[in-house]
């Protein structure tokens, strides 16, 4: 029951990602190719918040592994 | 210079070409251990891998042991490895774990492990490299002349990107230069420890969460004594809601203190291991083809594999870089949410009398 508890967590969790990292991607190319001068800062920006996304993915992916080796 | 380069380079082939023989010659021996051992692999040990041909491979550090035993005696013991501390008969072997032979308990654990000493030797690296490069600003090489050479140039790329794009960028100017001796020496020994991690028989000290949570910690005080009275107004008493809200915000925005360092933590250590889990997965599908389906299946996977491998080395190394750059722009900005002083206090104020 783990390994499938961990199995489907880690899909969840990689489509929650992916549909969060896909927005800001969308979005920041969107606002680079409106202003192309601004590209620095919206890619610092992107990346921060792409690091807070992944950070709460990770936490997800870090549960998924608990549940592997220790899960019963 | 390119003659003792292309020695090195032939011995490092030679060495990586002859340690799997080994192994595989030693894993037939053994026979009960799996062959293939993921989380052996990023687990911490009490001994340093090194190629198979120097001491069988592994090099055990001291242990360092504070333990309390059967009669509430605490004391420190000092062993030069593992197997003198089981000889000495105060300690067994208890399914890989160091237990007091008399039924005492181990109270701390100072070990020097694999990745206590990739630790040292990344913050050693990082000291090394910096001192030295300051040196050579203060005979005034790069001040008053070019900067001399490829590591002089790298240096003062990384340098000046930390102190202009991550400190500067996200501090307040009149604090941002106090913050950048600590940014940097994260950026340099975490970029390090990680790659570290991708040189053969060494271990990914990042990919360990003490480590990480250790650096969080570090991150987390040095962003509480650098906060300013607004900081704390902010947590304790948001400024421009009712009170009852305040109810509500205290209890959210203390948890925020810890959450903070928190994710850091955790970002940077399951990166790390994710990484390394992969690759090591990815590999191992090999000998599982070559277990079920017969050795043809198994030269077969093994094209796939290893060029997968290779592309998600070559990732690996952008993400050590981009991981060390995450975690110092992270504390950066929260640094500098801490240490910030706040202009729109007048507003708020405004906006408070006016409703």
């Amino acid at each position: 029951m783990g390994l499938l508890a961990a199995g489907i967590g880690a899909g969840i969790v990689a489509i929650g990602a992916g549909i969060g990292i896909g927005m800001i991607g969308k979005a920041a190319t969107e606002s680079i190719a409106r202003q192309p001068e601004a590209a620095g800062d919206i890619r610092g920006a992107m990346i921060l918040t792409a690091a807070f996304i992944e950070g709460v993915a990770l936490l997800g992916a870090v549960i998924c592994i608990l549940l592997v080796f220790f899960g019963g | 210079m390119i003659q003792t380069l292309r020695r090195l380079f032939l011995t490092l082939l030679f060495l990586s070409i002859s340690t799997p023989n080994l192994l595989a010659a030693d894993a037939e021996n053994k026979g009960d251990e799996p062959v293939i051992d993921v989380m052996g692999t990023v687990a911490d040990h009490d001994y340093l891998k090194v190629p198979e041909l120097i001491n069988k491979g592994k090099i055990y550090l001291p242990r360092i042991l504070y333990w309390e035993n059967a009669e509430g005696e605490s004391r420190v013991d000092f062993y030069w490895n593992t197997k003198s501390a089981i000889a000495s008969g105060a300690f067994i072997d208890q399914d890989h774990v160091l237990t007091p032979a008399d039924g005492g308990m181990i109270k701390m654990d100072f070990s020097i492990t694999s990745h206590l000493v990739y630790f040292w030797a990344s913050m050693g690296l990082a000291l090394f490299i910096t001192i030295m490069m300051a040196g050579r600003y203060k005979k005034g090489i790069g001040k008053d002349v070019e900067p001399k050479g490829a590591l002089q140039n790298i240096f003062e790329v990384l340098f000046i990107f930390i102190r202009d794009d991550v400190a500067r960028a996200n501090i307040d100017d009149n604090k941002s230069d106090r913050y950048v001796p600590y940014l940097f020496t994260m950026f340099m020994g975490i970029a390090f420890m990680n790659l570290f991690g991708l040189l053969p028989w060494a271990a990914t000290a990042t990919a360990d969460l003490t480590v990480t949570a250790t650096l969080a910690i570090i991150t987390f005080f040095i962003t509480q004594f650098s906060g300013t009275k607004d900081y704390w107004g902010h947590i304790f008493w948001f400024p421009g809601v009712p009170t009852w809200v305040r109810a509500i915000l205290t209890p959210v925005e203390v948890l925020g203190m810890f959450t903070k360092p928190f994710a850091l933590a955790i970002r940077l250590f399951a990166n790390m291991l994710s990484g390394k889990i992969m690759i090591i997965s990815i590999l191992g599908l090999i000998f599982i083809f070559a277990e079920f389906f017969g050795p043809i299946a198994g030269y077969g996977v093994s094209i796939v594999s290893v060029a997968l491998t290779v592309v998600l080395y070559a990732l690996k190394v952008f993400v050590a870089l981009l991981q060390a750059y995450i975690f110092t722009l992270l504390s950066a900005v929260f640094i500098g949410m801490a240490a910030e002083d706040h202009h729109h206090d007048e507003e708020n104020y405004r906006a408070e009398h006016a409703a």
